[in-house]
C-alpha cells in the first residue's frame, strides 16, 4: 500500500475507533500533534490507539511511553506501521 | 467492626497479619477462569464462594460473592458491637454501604442475560450495586435509611461520611457503614486495559513502582452517637471527613493534586485540627505511577513535612469500593494498639518527593490518624479517626 | 429543608406543559425514549465518549451550572449510569477473549461517571458524590443535599437524577418481568390490569440552596422506606404527615407514581385512602415512563404545578382547588422501595 493511501486509511480508522464525531480525514494534518493541542486526544485515547495498532496491523506495543512516541502524529504513526506491521 | 480480606477473615486475624507484615497478594488464583490467573498477582480472600455460602448458611439463589463478603464482615461487626436485633431493626438504624462491582463478578451470567442468550438466570436482580444492601436489608430486617454509594475507589469512605451526616442531622441514631467488592474478570480486564496492573507485587511509594494489584474484601463499622453508646466498647471517634473533586481527568489525578489536597484539608477543618496534630496517614498508595507521586505531593503541600505514613495495598491489594472501609478498620487498629504497620515491598524513595513510608511494624503514640481514598472521576475523600 | 431555584428536565415529553396538553408523545415499542437536546454545551471531544445516560445527565446539568454563579457541589442519583458501557466492555472482553481491550468504555462504566464528568468539565472541585441505591438513588441525593445545606448554609448545590433505557438493562429487566408483556399505548397505561410498567428514561436537574428568596419551591421533607408491608407503609405515611404538614393545612395535591403495574397499585391506593377528600390525585408515569430515578422528573412536575395548571389528562381525581400549597410525591419502586417527598410553595 502506498504511504498516502495508508495515511488516509489510518485517519479513517482513528475517527471510527475514537468516535470523533464531526472530524473528517482531511481535518487531520499529517504533522499535527494528535495529543494535547491538535486533535485534543488524551491518555485514554493513546491506549485505545495502541489497541487499534494491535487489532488492525498486528503491532504489539508493550510500553505506553514508547506508544506515545509512535503516536505523536500521523507521519510517525504511519512510518511505524510500515516498518512493524505483521498484517 | 468486622473485616474480611486476603490477610484474614476477622479483625483479629487482619490485625495479626498487619503486625507480621503478611502479604496476602500472590499469583495463586483459583476463583474463576481468567487468562490472567497465574500471570498477575491478586489479593484473593482464600475462601471459595461455595464455602462462604455454607459458612454463612445462605441458601437463597442469586446471592453474589460481593454480598457474601459483606455479610461475613457485617456479622462480625454486629457480634463485636453487641447490638441487639431490636436495635438493628429500629427505624433509626441506617445502613450505608458502598461497592463498585456489584454482581458484575458474574461475568458469564451477565453476558448471557444482557445479550438475551438465556431465559433469565437466578441473578437478574443481583447485577446492580444496590443488590448488596437490599440483601442485607432483608437479611437483618433493617428499617432505617438505606443507601448505596458509588464514587469508585473512594466509595466506602463516602459511605462512612454519609452515615455520620445522617446521625449529625438527626436522621439516624446509629449507622452501619461499610463497603465490599470482590475480584471480577471485569475489573481485572478493565484495569489491565488501562495498563495500571503490576505483574509483580505492588510497591506503594517506591521509585520503581509498576502499578497496582487488585484485591477483594469487605468491612463494616457501627457508628453511634456519644450519648447513645450505653456502656458498649468504643474503639475510636470519627472526627473528620471530607470529599472533594480533582476535576482533572476521568482516570488519573492532576499533577498538583488539588483533589487530594482539598479532601485532606477539608477533613482537618471538620475535625478542627491543625495539620501537625495528625500522627499518621493511612495513604491511598495504590502503587501506580500517578497516584503515589500525586498523593505524596499533596501531602507535602498540606503538611510541609508529612507525618509518618504507609499504604496497606501491599498486604491486601486494592479492594476498590471496600478499601475505604477496610482501611478505616486498619486505622482504628492503629489507634487502639498505638502502633503502625509496614508499607510492604518499598525500596527507594521517589526522587521528586523524597518521602519514605513506614517500613516496619512500629509502636508509637497515635492520637489522630488520617485515611485517604481517591477514585476515578476525580472523587477524593479523607477521614480522620481519633483516639478516645 | 431546601429551596429549588432552577430546574431542567430531559424526558419523553420535554415540552408537554407548553404544548397542547391533550397531546402526549407515544411510546415506541413500549419504551418512552427521551427527546434529547443538541448538547451544545458539551465539548465534542468529551461528548464522543459518552453513553446516553451520561450525555443526558451532563447535558441537562450544564445549562443550569452555567446560569448559576457558584455551584459548591454536585450530587447525583443514578441506579444504572454506566451500565451500557459496562456491558459494552464485557462484550468486548468476551469477543477478544480477554486480549487487548480498549479502556474507554471501562472508564465510562463506573456509576459515578456523570458527577465525575460534570466536575471535570466545569472544573468544580467541591463536594462530588453519586448515590446508586436503585429506586431510592435520587431520594438519597436529595437528602444528601438537605444535610449538606444544613451544615453549609450559604452553599448552592446541583442535585439530579438520571437513568437510561440501555439495550442491555432493558433485556435484563424484560427477563425479570418488569415490563408489560402486552402491546399497550402509554395513553391508556392506567386502564390496564396486568403486571409490568412502561419503561422510561431521562434526566432532571435542580439547583438548590437554603435561600427562600426567588425560589420556585421548597422541599420540606423526605422519607424513605424499605418494606413490602402495606400496613407499615400507611403507618409511616401518617407519621410523615403528622410531622411535616403544618397545623390547619392539608396535602393539596398527591403526585402519585402509579405506573399501571397491578402488583404495586395497592400501595398507591392505600396512600390515597389516608388523604383528605379535597386532595387532588395526579399521575405522571404515562408521560415519562417508570424507572429507578423517576422521582426526579416527578419533583420537576411538582415544581411546575406550583407555577402553572395541571393538564387534564394527568388528573386521577380533580378537586375544586386550582392552586396548590402542599404537594406530596409518593413513589414505589418494585413494591419494596418507597419514598415520600413533600414539596410546598413558600
Amino acid at each position: 500500500m502506498e504511504t498516502a493511501e495508508l495515511k488516509l486509511q489510518v485517519k479513517k480508522q482513528i475517527i471510527e475507533f475514537l468516535n470523533l464525531i464531526s472530524v473528517k480525514p482531511e481535518d487531520i494534518k499529517d504533522d499535527e500533534p494528535l495529543f494535547g493541542e491538535g486533535l485534543g486526544l488524551d491518555s485514554i485515547d493513546s491506549i485505545e490507539l495502541i489497541v487499534l495498532l494491535g487489532r488492525e496491523y498486528g503491532i504489539d506495543i508493550k510500553d505506553p511511553k514508547e506508544g506515545r512516541k509512535v503516536l505523536a502524529d500521523i507521519n510517525t504513526m504511519v512510518a511505524y506501521i510500515e516498518q512493524h506491521r505483521t498484517k | 467492626m468486622g473485616v474480611i480480606s486476603a490477610i484474614g477473615n476477622s479483625v483479629a486475624e487482619n490485625h495479626q497479619s498487619l503486625k507480621n507484615a503478611t502479604c496476602g497478594v500472590s499469583k495463586e488464583f483459583d476463583l474463576f477462569p481468567t487468562k490472567y490467573a497465574g500471570l498477575l498477582p491478586f489479593g484473593q480472600v482464600p475462601i471459595s464462594t461455595e464455602d462462604l455460602q455454607k459458612q454463612l448458611l445462605v441458601n437463597d439463589p442469586g446471592v453474589t460473592r460481593t454480598t457474601l463478603l459483606a455479610l461475613h464482615a457485617l456479622n462480625e461487626a454486629i457480634a463485636d458491637c453487641g447490638i441487639s436485633a431490636e436495635e438493628i431493626q429500629s427505624f433509626d438504624t441506617a445502613l450505608i454501604g458502598a461497592n463498585t462491582v456489584g454482581g458484575m463478578c458474574l461475568t458469564d451470567e451477565l453476558y448471557n442475560d444482557a445479550n438475551e442468550k438465556t431465559d433469565g438466570s437466578d441473578y437478574l436482580a443481583s447485577y446492580d450495586c444496590a443488590s448488596v444492601n437490599l440483601y442485607l436489608q432483608k437479611h437483618f430486617k433493617i428499617k432505617g435509611i438505606i443507601n448505596t454509594i458509588n464514587t469508585a475507589c473512594s466509595s466506602s469512605a463516602n459511605a462512612i461520611m454519609y452515615g455520620a451526616m445522617l446521625m449529625k442531622n438527626g436522621y439516624a441514631k446509629r449507622a452501619i457503614v461499610g463497603g465490599t467488592d470482590c475480584l471480577a474478570k471485569f475489573t481485572i480486564n478493565g484495569f489491565n486495559a488501562l495498563h495500571i496492573l503490576s505483574s509483580d507485587n505492588c510497591t506503594p511509594f517506591d521509585e520503581g513502582r509498576k502499578g497496582l494489584n487488585l484485591g477483594e474484601g469487605a468491612a463494616f463499622l457501627i457508628l453511634e452517637k456519644e450519648e447513645d453508646i450505653k456502656g458498649r466498647k468504643v474503639y475510636a471517634e470519627l472526627t473528620g471527613y471530607s470529599n472533594a473533586n480533582d476535576a482533572y481527568h476521568p482516570s488519573s489525578l492532576s499533577d498538583e493534586g488539588d483533589g487530594p489536597f482539598l479532601s485532606m484539608q477539608g477533613a482537618l477543618k471538620v475535625a478542627n485540627l491543625t495539620a501537625d496534630k495528625i500522627d499518621f496517614i493511612n495513604a491511598h498508595g495504590t502503587g501506580t505511577e500517578n497516584n503515589d507521586e500525586v498523593e505524596s505531593k499533596a501531602m507535602i503541600r498540606l503538611f510541609d513535612k508529612p507525618p509518618a505514613f504507609a499504604s496497606t495495598k501491599g498486604n491486601i491489594g486494592h479492594t476498590l469500593g471496600a478499601s475505604g472501609a477496610i482501611e478505616a478498620v486498619y486505622s482504628i487498629l492503629s489507634l487502639i494498639h498505638q502502633e503502625v504497620y509496614a508499607n510492604l515491598h518499598f525500596k527507594n524513595t521517589i526522587p521528586s518527593t523524597g518521602l519514605t513510608p513506614v517500613q516496619s511494624y512500629t509502636k508509637m503514640p497515635v492520637n489522630h490518624i488520617m485515611s485517604n481514598s481517591f477514585g476515578f472521576g476525580g472523587n477524593c475523600s479523607s477521614l480522620i479517626f481519633s483516639k478516645v | 429543608m431546601l429551596y429549588i431555584h432552577k430546574t431542567y428536565c430531559i424526558s419523553a415529553q420535554q415540552d408537554l406543559l407548553q404544548a397542547n396538553i391533550e397531546l402526549i408523545n407515544e411510546a415506541v415499542d413500549k419504551k418512552l425514549l427521551a427527546i434529547e437536546p443538541s448538547y451544545e454545551k458539551i465539548p465534542p471531544g468529551i461528548l464522543r465518549r459518552m453513553g446516553k445516560s451520561i450525555r443526558m445527565g451532563v447535558g441537562a446539568a450544564l445549562p443550569l451550572i452555567s446560569e448559576t454563579d457558584n455551584i459548591d457541589g454536585i450530587i447525583m442519583g443514578s441506579a444504572n449510569a454506566g451500565m451500557d458501557d459496562c456491558v459494552k466492555f464485557l462484550n468486548q472482553m468476551v469477543q477478544y477473549e480477554e486480549g487487548q481491550l480498549t479502556p474507554g468504555s471501562f472508564v465510562q462504566s463506573t456509576g459515578n461517571v456523570i458527577a465525575g464528568q460534570l466536575g471535570l468539565i466545569t472544573k468544580n472541585k467541591g463536594y462530588n458524590i453519586t448515590h446508586i441505591h436503585l429506586g431510592l438513588a435520587f431520594e438519597n441525593a436529595l437528602l444528601d443535599a438537605m444535610m449538606q445545606l444544613n451544615t453549609n448554609q450559604s452553599n448552592t448545590y446541583l442535585v439530579g437524577g438520571v437513568d437510561e433505557i440501555s439495550p442491555f438493562h432493558y433485556n435484563i429487566e424484560t427477563l425479570a418481568g418488569s415490563y408489560k408483556k402486552e402491546d399497550i399505548s402509554n395513553k391508556y397505561l392506567y386502564e390496564t390490569d396486568s403486571p409490568g410498567c412502561v419503561v422510561g428514561e431521562g434526566a432532571a436537574m435542580f439547583v438548590v440552596n437554603a435561600e427562600a428568596a426567588s425560589s420556585i419551591a421548597k422541599v420540606a421533607a423526605i422519607s424513605t422506606i424499605h418494606s413490602t408491608d402495606i400496613e407499615l407503609l400507611k403507618q409511616q405515611l401518617n407519621l410523615f404527615l403528622q410531622k411535616n404538614i403544618p397545623a390547619g393545612e392539608n396535602v393539596d395535591l398527591f403526585l402519585s407514581g402509579e405506573n399501571g403495574d397491578n402488583r404495586t397499585l395497592p400501595y398507591y391506593t392505600a396512600c390515597e385512602t389516608l388523604l383528605a377528600d379535597d386532595t387532588a390525585v395526579v399521575r405522571y408515569k404515562h408521560m415519562v415512563g417508570d424507572y429507578a430515578t423517576v422521582s426526579a422528573p416527578g419533583l420537576w412536575y411538582a415544581c411546575e404545578f406550583l407555577q402553572q395548571p395541571v393538564p387534564e389528562h394527568m388528573f386521577k381525581k380533580k378537586t375544586s382547588k386550582t392552586e396548590y400549597r402542599n404537594i406530596l410525591l409518593y413513589n414505589n419502586f418494585k413494591g419494596l422501595q418507597h419514598s415520600f417527598i413533600l414539596v410546598s410553595n413558600l
